[in-house]
């Protein structure tokens, strides 16, 4: 299935592009990740709890990237399993540099299979761009910060705060702009 | 004589069923009982390359972890006895070992102290597997590609031609050949209850008892015998309450022999609920066919010649029957036409999917789905108004028993008589008027007409694979009661209400004085089984000759006793009579007979039975003489009891009309019926009630495959439908009002003249419903339209999308 989507980072691409490489900040942006580690160049091994409605678990997978074209690109290989079933896929991550911010696209193809598919296959898109936005609204905090700052807390609440602002900001934009 | 038979008796099963008294696999609780789960494959192909059960072990309340390669061999193959030439069996075991062919196959079972504890377990069940090419569209893999089961070198389990009559020639001289692509998606049968098993061996004993939601206690006890390696005198199965089988339950599965294995090695009860998903994903499915037709006419409408090529999606897996659907329907392509040629060329193909298997109709709604289709497609062309090329087509009543070019023998119809009626009850002629009228409004209405006839009760034993007669013994108890023991498993028909019918009419008791019993491997007779609308026409035959012949004893009883000649002897209602016309008040006059209440005193010792001086005998002084067995004919044998094995001498073919008329909401390209109007032909009635309800849950299931019923794998064989929430099954607010009639044409192939009744629905209306749509939308050039017909496809067509 494909899933793609659009988001819009206030953070210079470079800072952006670094966070999205970084699995300390991965590690603490990805929703349910409980586990990153580096296993060799550009490649990860990660443990995420994730789910769609009624169907979650734990997931075991490996993350490859590739393509990998500073500060503007790279492809994603994703592949895991776990009791709800397995999921695999690639995409693209291009960053487009616009002014101070940072505009992100994504179009993958992704495969699941056993119960999520069976169960949750029509909801995946929907719980997929949901856990999108919490993730890029997290890359966002992360890229704002400067190089030696600590890094922010993330969480449930500070996230749908950070992600509503940005929803506030791009309406007020929208209108100002028409 | 004629008090309850043909009467809307209520069913007797229903207080208990509705009350929430009834007792199904589930509801039954033995001390000490494990519970199994099972880990199924989320893969559609893909080779196991390692299985690591310890966590799972190690699980608190876990007592054993079985997988594939701890069974080996050590239970029999999962049987498939469809026996077809050159016909590919794949080596299936109820556990999967080296390789997984399905989403859903299972790999591991756990047996645990309680349900939630296995279900757990299972989760911490680590399988690698290594992934294979997955093949899901039949017509692919029939082509070639990936291959299901690499030893067989190709996914073709048989190829098969069948029809008489020189179909190249029919075609070649043809006024018009029409062409079409026809599919009858796969669909999922959906009981009520999901499959059930609860095993129990006692080792001291030596004896297995299975509970089974089945529909085939007799043959599922002689196949688990032969799959574990138990005698079959020390098995014993039982079907408790069974909510519904559709044709799900016509089958051996694997879990079933598991079971009884798993309490074999542990000693204790062991049961499995299946989880609607597993339901989904692991019971059989049905239908599953991709064909092509190719139908030749003459001008006038004169049907000359029908050819159906067609891919079988058997899934990865034979189930019991599952090769053998695809045959039935080339048994019915006739349809209630007279057609000189006719053949069917069928491939059965090997998929990564779940086996088909008989659903509701089982390969006979594919066949009428077709020739019904046929007959639309052929009015379309030639302009004929479709009730008009059925008409021509009929063979008519004196013609029967009438012979297909498909080899069957109809044994009694009356099409035309049951097309006018249906025709009258919906007043055709005006309702193609207003469809005119409404077309000028810009209103989209359909009238959809199908003539089917369907091949029940299954069935001569010579065209079965296991036996095609059914059993029945009656008892007369001491107290007078009358016990029938049925070798039919009916499991929601009603059975216990209508051979109750039979029996009280035959004997002279009232309905409440008889118990049916059945599906007590233990305590029945064998039996073959309720599937194929065979338990009344064969099964209820059974049950009716069984009392004749204990009729015929209990008149020698009686003429004994009343010291007469047996001619003498005449059998009326009040029971057995000296003369003939005696007085009414014979068995009335308040003689002190054998008459015991219901509420008789325990211990009450059995009353003599009077008999002298009398001219009367009810059937309870018969029982208790033949019981007590004091004075009898000499070389009599005492009791009164009666078997009989009833072989027919052919199926039964009952017929009918459904008409649908359905208006599409243009914004929305949804299809609401506006009526439906069917007239059955089932032969002789027993219970009105009884078929009404077969007729309507068939419509509805017919409507669901019409309209929204549907598995779905996706390319890569996920069963993406795999709940309720993703598998649309009609709800009552979908529904029309069904007005149903009947005309009766008796049969001859049983004495009761009954044909059978429970596929009617599922085999009559499903082409209605879709000649009605593709009726509405013919102005849109439309001349047919695939199941199930979603409104977005029908939006599309109205609003001129591609």
């Amino acid at each position: 299935m494909k899933i793609e989507g659009t988001h819009e980072l206030q953070a210079r691409r470079e800072r952006v592009f670094q966070a999205l490489t970084d699995p300390e900040v991965l590690k603490r942006c990805i929703p349910g990740c409980e586990q990153l580690e580096k296993t060799g160049e550009n490649s990860y091994a990660a443990t995420l709890r994730a789910g769609v409605g009624s169907i979650k678990g734990t997931f075991k997978g490996n993350v490859r990237l590739e393509e990998i074209r500073q500060p503007e690109h790279y492809r994603m290989i994703v592949d895991g399993k776990g009791q709800p079933g397995f999921l695999k896929g690639t995409g693209a991550i291009d960053l487009e540099e616009q002014g101070d911010a940072t505009i992100i696209r994504y179009a993958g193809d992704v495969q699941v299979g056993g119960t999520i598919a069976s169960v949750g296959q029509r909801m995946i898109q929907g719980a997929a761009k949901m856990m999108a936005s919490q993730f890029f609204t997290a890359i966002e905090a992360e890229a704002k910060t400067e190089a030696n700052d600590p890094p922010p807390k993330h969480g449930f609440f500070r996230t749908a705060l950070r992600w509503f602002s940005g929803w506030v900001r791009r309406r007020f934009r929208k209108k100002s702009g028409a | 004589m004629s008090k309850f038979v043909g009467q809307r008796v209520k069913r007797t099963e229903d207080p208990r069923l509705i009350k929430g008294l009834g007792h199904y696999v589930d509801d039954i609780r033995l001390p000490d009982t494990l519970h199994v789960a099972f880990l199924r494959s989320m893969y559609a192909h893909a080779r196991i390359t390692n299985i690591d059960v310890s966590e799972a072990m190690n699980t608190p309340g876990v007592v054993a972890v079985y997988t594939g390669r701890d069974l080996g061999e050590k239970i029999g193959p999962v049987p498939c006895a469809a026996a077809l030439p050159d016909l590919k069996v794949p080596d299936h075991r109820p556990l999967a070992s080296d390789k997984v062919y399905f989403v859903g196959h299972p790999i591991a079972a756990v047996v645990a102290t309680d349900r939630y504890a296995a279900r757990d377990a299972v989760d911490l069940i680590m399988v690698d597997y290594e992934e294979l090419a997955v093949v899901v569209d039949p017509e692919e893999a029939a082509k070639g590609g990936a291959v299901v089961h690499e030893k067989f070198g190709d996914n073709v389990a048989y190829k098969l031609t069948a029809g008489e009559g020189d179909i190249d020639a029919a075609l070649a001289s043809a006024d018009k050949v029409i062409k079409q692509r026809i599919l009858n998606q796969r669909l999922a049968p959906i009981a009520m209850e999901p499959r059930g098993v609860l095993a129990r061996y006692l080792p001291g004993e030596e004896e297995l008892t299975v509970w089974s939601s089945t529909q085939i206690p007799h043959l599922l006890r002689t196949q688990l015998a032969l799959m574990i390696g138990i005698p079959e005198n020390k098995l014993r199965v039982i079907t408790p309450e069974v909510g519904g089988g559709f044709g799900s339950k016509l089958n051996v599965y694997g879990e079933e022999a598991l079971l009884g294995w798993i309490s074999m090695q542990l000693g204790k009860p062991v049961k499995w609920i299946e989880t609607r998903r597993e339901n989904m994903a692991s019971t059989i499915h049905g239908r599953g066919q991709v064909g092509y037709i190719e139908v030749g006419c003459r001008n006038d409408g004169t049907i000359t010649g029908l050819r159906y090529n067609v891919f079988a999606d058997l899934g990865a897996y034979h189930q019991l029957l599952t090769p053998a659907i695809p045959t039935l329907t080339g048994l019915m392509l006739s349809g209630c036409y007279k057609i000189p040629a006719i053949q069917i060329n069928v491939t059965g193909v090997f998929t990564n999917k779940m086996a088909t298997d008989a659903y509701r109709g089982a390969g006979r709604p594919e066949a009428t789905y077709v020739v019904e289709r046929a007959a639309d497609l052929v009015a379309a062309e030639l302009g004929l108004d479709p009730v008009e090329v059925r008409r021509r087509n009929f063979p008519k009543p004196d013609e029967f028993p009438f012979k297909t070019a498909t080899g069957l023998f109809y044994d009694s119809g009356n099409y035309e008589a049951a097309l006018d009626k249906a025709l009258q009850n919906a007043d055709y002629a005006r309702l193609r008027e207003e469809q005119k009228r409404a077309r000028d409004e810009g209103r989209i209405i359909g009238i959809g007409v199908s003539t089917y006839v369907e091949i029940c009760a299954l069935g001569p034993s010579q065209a079965m694979p296991a036996g095609g007669w059914e059993s029945a013994t009656v008892r007369i108890e001491p107290t007078g009661k009358v016990t029938i023991l049925t070798g039919a498993s009916p499991h929601g028909q009603g059975q216990e209400t209508s051979f109750a019918q039979i029996a009280a009419d035959e004997l002279g008791v009232d309905i409440g004085d008889v118990t049916v019993i059945h599906g007590d491997t233990s305590i029945v007779q064998y039996g073959i089984g309720t599937f194929g609308s065979r338990a009344t026409a064969v099964g209820g035959t059974a049950v009716y000759i069984a009392i004749e012949r204990l009729k015929e004893k209990a008149n020698k009883i009686a003429a004994h006793l009343l010291q007469a000649d047996i001619s003498k002897v005449v059998w009326d209602e009040n029971g057995f009579n000296l003369e003939p016309e005696p007085a009414k008040v014979a068995a009335g006059a308040g003689v002190p007979e054998a008459d015991l209440p219901a509420g008789q005193a325990p211990g009450a010792s059995l009353p003599e039975p009077q008999i002298e001086g009398k001219k009367s005998l009810s059937l309870q002084d018969i029982a208790l003489a033949a019981h007590l067995a004091k004075d009898l004919p000499p070389d009599m044998e005492p009791g009164l009891s009666a078997t009989y094995f009833f072989e027919p001498k052919n199926f039964t073919f009952p017929f009918g009309t459904h008409i649908a008329i359905v208006e599409i909401d243009r914004e929305t390209g949804e299809i609401k019926f506006q009526r439906y109007v069917a007239v059955d032909d089932c032969g002789k009635v027993i219970n009105p009630m009884l078929v009404d309800g077969q007729v309507q849950g068939g419509i509805v299931q017919a409507i669901g495959q019409a309209l929204y019923e549907e598995v779905v794998y996706d390319e890569q064989g996920q069963l993406v439908t795999g709940t309720l929430m993703d598998y649309a099954v009609p709800k009552a607010a979908m529904l029309p009002w069904f007005e149903l009639d009947r005309t009766e044409t008796p049969t001859d192939v049983n004495p009761m003249g009954v044909k059978g009744v429970g596929e009617a629905g599922t085999i009559g209306a499903t082409p209605a419903i879709v000649n009605a749509v593709v009726d509405a939308l013919s102005p849109y050039g439309i001349r047919h339209i695939d199941m199930p017909i979603k409104p977005e496809n029908v939006w599309k067509i109205v609003n001129q999308q591609s």
